[in-house]
């Protein structure tokens, strides 16, 4: 499984993940960060959990493009 | 005009005597990391502050703006706007025309790096207010002042447009800090306020053929020194600036306390006729004791290019070291009470107090009580008490101030 988390509040907005990763990070309109689909909040971190091993990569990619370091990507 | 990165900082500039202030809200500015940054709902509270000082206040909005940072430029200049924030600097069109749309001041971001009239009197259509570019000569200013006077250019307010330039802190080796060496490095976009600051490393450049290595006399090849424009401010009077803008929302509230202090001390002085070298002998001595790469007065005074620094961090002659926490003030017998958790304080020590509602404030300790008892020592764990002219609070941090080695 893989396990994806986005410290939203800390995102300036960049949009490399959207670059790297579009089906699974996408800007929002209204505050201009990221935004992790299909993810679950809690305090401040937004986590998303994949049966599909193939979304690693794209979200790694993402992770190690993020200038706030504030994705992580994890294949547990 | 000063930075405020925080409400100690933005304390510390009202305290000092800044005209105006900038800060950011949120990330579209050229410090977007959060920490450094207001929130939407301390709009409020820094244009309250700075009201009561009669200070101005400006909101800086400009990185590179995207379709997706449409909302939020939105969002940030109509709260702005409502929080009856003086002006909004910019540099993408999109903020310009809806801050116009808006009716909301716009001033022009050096990041424009404008270098002539004629690019003024464009902008003079939008913005009542521009920061030239900082590789301009103090004569190629004065130029231009000069024209903005004599061909009458207005702004939108209808006043002649003013000219700010940049007065002191950190320069870069990139032209008006359009930048692209920390996006190459770290995918961290300089233009969209995440500079990682490469330039400030030590390099060295080696033929890859023959693994020769060149010997170099400064290993800091691409981090200038800091600009210091205080010893020739009747020049930069002289041509014409009527803002002087003071770098460094990334720094320590006791840096920008400081740093206003001696500014304004010097601004005063030229305006009563008693500036004089001896009395910047000593602001010169008291700059040096917060944050700096070593001072150079930039390209104003159009000698020659580039004086690099050669140290990593900062020359600072002073520095910071944590003691305690504020616990309680006594408002009727004027006295402060600290608890002591790391190192020690004796009377005689200059002592710091920072927080995001007292600013920055230093002075020299000459009397406290230890746990009641009078005493010259306080150590870790300790509670003491100091005639206070100003009221502390549970979030100030007590520093003293020692010699940097």
């Amino acid at each position: 499984m893989v396990v994806v988390t986005l410290q939203r509040k800390k995102c300036i907005g960049c949009n490399y993940c959207v670059e790297l990763a579009p089906a699974f990070f996408q800007m929002a309109r209204n505050d201009g960060k990221s935004v992790l689909l299909h993810s679950v909040e809690k305090k401040g971190f937004h986590t998303f959990k994949s049966a599909d091993d193939a979304s690693y990569t794209p979200c790694k990619e993402a992770q190690k493009a993020c200038p706030v370091k504030i994705i992580s990507t994890k294949l547990v | 005009m000063a930075p405020a990165g925080n409400f100690e900082s933005l304390q510390a500039a009202l305290d000092n005597g800044a005209d105006s202030v900038y800060f950011g809200v949120e990330q579209l500015n050229m410090r977007a990391r959060s920490n450094i940054n207001f929130g939407l709902n301390d709009l409020q509270e820094v244009a309250e502050r700075c009201r009561a000082k009669n200070v101005r206040t400006y909101l800086t909005l400009n990185t590179i703006i995207y379709d997706h940072d449409l909302s939020l430029v939105k969002t940030l200049l109509n709260a702005a706007k409502a929080a009856e924030i003086t002006a909004v600097i910019a540099m993408d069109q999109a903020v310009i025309a809806y801050a116009r749309q808006i009716g909301m001041e716009v001033h022009i971001s050096t990041q424009i790096n404008i270098t002539n009239i004629e690019t003024v009197k464009f902008y003079a259509l939008f913005a009542d207010t521009m920061v030239l570019s900082r590789e301009l000569s103090l004569r190629q200013i004065q130029k231009i002042t000069d024209r903005i006077e004599k061909e009458n250019v207005r702004g939108p307010s209808g006043n002649l447009v003013e000219i700010e330039i940049f007065g002191h802190g950190a320069l870069c080796m990139a032209v008006s800090g359009k930048c692209y060496l920390s996006l190459h490095a770290h995918n961290s976009s300089a233009n969209r306020g995440a500079c990682k600051q490469n330039c400030r490393k030590k390099y060295t450049v080696i033929d890859q053929d023959t693994g020769f290595e060149i010997a170099l006399d400064n290993e800091y090849m691409m981090s200038p020194k800091d600009l210091c424009t205080l010893d020739f401010l009747d020049q930069v009077i002289a041509a014409g600036a009527k803002v002087l803008k003071i770098e460094g929302r990334g720094r320590a509230p006791e840096y920008v306390a400081k740093v206003i202090k001696t500014y304004r001390e010097a601004i005063d002085a030229h305006y009563k006729g008693t500036y004089d070298q001896v009395k910047v002998a000593h602001w010169m001595e008291e700059l040096k004791k917060v944050y700096n790469r070593g001072f150079w007065s930039g390209y104003y005074l159009g000698q020659k290019l580039g004086e690099w620094s050669n140290v990593d961090g900062s020359k600072a002659t002073q520095k910071k070291v944590y003691l305690g926490k504020g616990q309680h003030y006594f408002p009727k017998a004027k006295i402060g009470e600290f608890k002591i958790e790391a190192y020690d304080l004796n009377i005689g020590d200059t002592v710091l107090i920072t927080g995001p509602t007292t600013g920055a404030k230093e002075f020299v300790l000459t009397q406290m009580l230890v746990n009641d008892e009078k005493k010259e020592k306080a150590t870790k764990n300790d509670s003491c008490t100091i005639p206070l002219d100003f009221r502390i609070r549970p979030s100030d941090k007590l520093y003293k101030i020692v010699k940097n080695p």
